[in-house]
């Protein structure tokens, strides 16, 4: 009996593995959380990279290849990025790798340059935008690429903003600004740049304040933040957790505005954290967010179909950024496949062939992006947006979007200086 | 005597009666095994060799765990935490100062076991549950250590290591790794097994089965608790050590107080008290996830997945196995997998009379 079940499961094994390797395809690898810490944003954006590529292969693949992505779930733990990026980069090269935290992106930048294996992460750390180290601040990333602002360009505009905002207002005084998040590579990216940026714009700034990546209780942050006279926090977890904080602190009756990092706001937080999340500032990567206006939705909408045949499904921004990502990463591998092959080489090659480029049928949701062999800060543009919630936030998050109860507003456009000494930090 | 044992026992000397291998027979079953496995990075797929590599590691820290708990009859719940140490100091020795990673593995076992003497005071005297609150107090703070000493650890960043180099020629790739580890996991069992049988390894023994009666036949046991300690944190460190240069890269996540449990499960599981169960009991704790993951990907897209809408949490899955796998064992196989062979064994020597 056991003996029958081993050779079932062999068997099967091997028919798996024999059926992946049936015909000519460009090998992908797919970091995604959708167990560990980030998880809450990590799981629509690994969904949106899933349904690019399945929807990219139905649609004839890369110059008539077939995408074969290998989707893993790594928990937010670099030791099994490491190990799937072992098994990626010996033996069958892949072309390139969909990655995703700052800690495993960070560790693999050597091994990337090393092997000639584009990464284009979910993290946007400043210290991955310098292809050839000349910043002096970070170390040479010449195979990391990512899509939308870095987080410490994010943070720049918000603090712009958010000095704007004190003299609008017409306080007296200087403003307070604090930095909040779990000592991690992730929270921690954007923290020495927007310190001293703030600094320079004449805030205070107050000593960071770190809160765990998981939710929790984080009362004692709050009133932190109330004893210590705070204007401006920033929140530099992912969502799930900035809602603990967000809740706690309306409880507490914290009379501070909070900026999220771009992975810390989005509709699934402002429906959970509820009328908490109101006024929140939070940088959007896309032009419009899921149903907005604009002639890529409608390849947007298609693609979700890939895993919601229904289309009824709201996908939050996470997943349209992922959809560019993916995109962006697409024509890459279009281009190399059509100049030598799809080698990682190739493929890095690719994302500098154009500038301002959008991914065809993405007209109006990605923003046009840029990388050089100099520079992969793709855009400095930031569209600030604020969470507004009107009334309570049961029910679907269709709903809600179209009756207008969470509303993502614009706020401003920041257009930031491509100055050299804010590159790489 | 040369190739069978006699029913009954008729060992006239200590020698042999401290024998490793009992008969010729197995003996040059062992160093065949050996032989066959060098083989293994020429014949097996990447895949299989990692885990191979993995086992080999992770035997050599558990290895450590129970001469603690196995032999000693204490208990660790931060051995993952010496694990750790033993990983950002030899990546800290080989990267800082000018010795090649060759000497820095067996340096970072000697500095892991000096910090677990530091924590091994407080064992000597406690016991049972209050040894668990001061061992996992150990977990915490050097976690915490790793997390704050930017010098030592990298912080939050994950800290690089050196490929494994020895007189100017490097290690380079899984295939050639495979011999290192497979050397210090040779090295490590032969040296626990011939400590067994040492004055030392008896006074260990002799403070589990009975800690009063030891202490009245003169057995210091303050010193020999510590010492365990000591032991205990040393193969840790080693173990680190070859998972640093392994990796490459050392991070402090993954490393919490669920890997030292993992840990405990590895040395219940193989057999407390037994040094070639800790092997097996190793080995099925490296394969146990990967043999789920083998089983999620093979429900992806099945009816089963469809029916319980599994979706993206089938890899939760594997660690709901781990978790019943462990009280499945301590339910109905508690003295390991060790013990299970000796049977598989006595077994097949009677066939087919075995009653």
């Amino acid at each position: 009996m056991t003996m029958k079940s081993l050779t079932r499961t062999i068997s099967l094994a091997l028919l798996l593995g024999g059926a992946t390797t049936a015909q000519a395809q460009i090998a992908i690898g797919h970091l995604a959380d959708y167990s560990g810490g980030t998880s809450d944003v990590g799981t629509p954006y690994g969904q949106g990279v899933a349904d690019t590529f399945a929807w990219v292969n139905k649609n004839g693949g890369v110059s008539g290849k077939q995408l074969n992505v290998d989707t893993n779930d790594y928990g937010y733990q670099v030791p099994r990025a490491i190990a799937l990026y072992k098994k990626w980069s010996g033996g069958d090269k892949v072309s390139a790798i969909m990655g995703w935290g700052t800690a495993d992106t960070e560790a693999l930048t050597g091994f990337l340059a090393q092997d000639k294996i584009p990464d284009i992460s979910g993290s946007y750390a400043a210290a991955l935008t310098d292809p050839e180290g000349a910043s002096g601040k970070a170390k040479p990333a010449p195979y990391n690429f990512f899509y939308g602002p870095s987080y410490s360009d994010s943070m720049r505009a918000m603090l712009t903003w958010a000095a704007e905002d004190w003299k609008a207002k017409g306080k007296p005084g200087k403003p307070k600004f604090v930095h909040m998040g779990a000592n991690h590579p992730y929270p921690n990216a954007p923290k020495a740049a927007g310190e001293a940026l703030a600094t320079e714009l004449g805030f205070e700034v107050l000593p960071p304040l770190v809160f765990a990546l998981t939710p929790g209780d984080y009362s004692a942050q709050c009133l932190s933040l109330k004893s210590a006279g705070a204007n401006y926090a920033y929140l530099g977890n992912t969502a799930a957790s900035n809602i603990s904080v967000l809740k706690a602190c309306k409880t507490a009756g914290v009379d501070v505005q909070f900026m999220g990092n771009v992975w810390g706001m989005d509709e699934n937080a402002a429906k959970t954290a509820g009328d908490a999340a109101d006024g929140v500032i939070f940088p959007l990567r896309t032009a419009v967010a899921w149903g907005g206006n604009a002639a890529g939705m409608k390849t947007v909408m298609e693609i979700s179909k890939m895993s919601d045949p229904t289309g009824k499904v709201y996908r939050p921004v996470h997943y349209i950024a992922a959809v560019c990502s993916a995109l962006y990463l697409k024509e890459a591998l279009d281009w190399a496949a059509k100049n030598g092959g799809a080698t990682g080489e190739n493929v890095a090659k690719g994302f500098y062939q154009k500038k301002n480029w959008v991914p065809s049928g993405m007209d109006g949701v990605c923003n046009p992006s840029t990388w050089t062999e100099k520079d992969h800060r793709a855009t400095m543009k930031v569209d600030l947006y604020r969470s507004k919630i009107a009334g309570a936030t049961d029910g679907d998050l269709n709903d809600l979007m179209a009756k207008g109860t969470i509303k993502l507003e614009k706020v401003k456009t920041v257009e930031l200086p491509r100055k050299p000494e804010w590159f790489g930090w | 005597m040369a190739s069978l044992i006699p029913s009954g026992d008729f060992r006239s000397t200590y020698a042999a009666d401290t024998t490793i291998f009992p008969t010729a027979m197995s003996r040059n079953a062992a160093i065949a095994g050996i032989l066959l496995v060098c083989f293994a990075p020429q014949v097996l797929s990447g895949y299989w060799l990692s885990i191979l590599i993995q086992i080999g590691i992770f035997a050599i820290a558990a290895l450590g765990l129970n001469i603690l708990v196995g032999f000693t009859g204490q208990i660790s719940i931060g051995h993952a935490a010496f694990f750790l140490f033993g990983a950002f100091t030899s990546a800290y020795i080989s990267n800082t100062l000018p010795i090649p990673v060759f000497f820095a593995i067996p340096l970072a076992g000697v500095v892991t076991a000096l910090v677990g003497l530091i924590f091994g005071v407080p064992a000597a005297r406690l016991k049972g549950l209050y040894l668990v609150i001061a061992t996992l107090a150990a977990q915490y703070i050097l976690l915490d250590f790793f997390s704050r000493a930017d010098w030592f650890s990298g912080g939050s960043v994950p800290a690089s290591a050196n490929p494994f180099s020895i007189f100017g020629y490097t290690f380079r790739g899984d295939r050639q790794y495979f011999y290192v580890v497979l050397a210090y996991l040779l090295v490590s069992y032969l040296l626990v097994t011939n400590l067994m049988r040492t004055r030392d390894g008896r006074a260990l023994v002799a403070i589990r089965d009975h800690y009063l009666s030891a202490e009245i036949m003169g057995i210091n046991l303050t010193k020999y608790r510590t010492l365990s300690f000591g032991l205990a944190a040393f193969f840790a460190g080693i173990s680190g050590a070859l998972y640093a240069h392994y990796q490459l890269v050392v991070s402090n996540e993954g490393f919490g107080i669920d890997r030292s449990i993992l840990f405990l499960a590895m040395v219940i599981i193989g057999g407390t008290g037994s040094i070639m169960g800790t092997l097996m009991g190793t080995a099925f704790v490296v394969l146990l996830p990967e043999s789920m993951q083998w089983i999620s990907e093979g429900l992806k897209g099945s009816a089963i997945d469809k029916a319980l809408s599994l979706n993206n949490n089938i890899t939760f899955l594997r660690e709901i196995a781990i978790g019943l796998i462990i009280i499945a064992f301590l339910m109905f196989e508690p003295d390991g997998l060790a013990h299970r062979w000796r049977q598989v064994k006595t077994y097949w020597k009677l066939y087919p009379f075995s009653h």
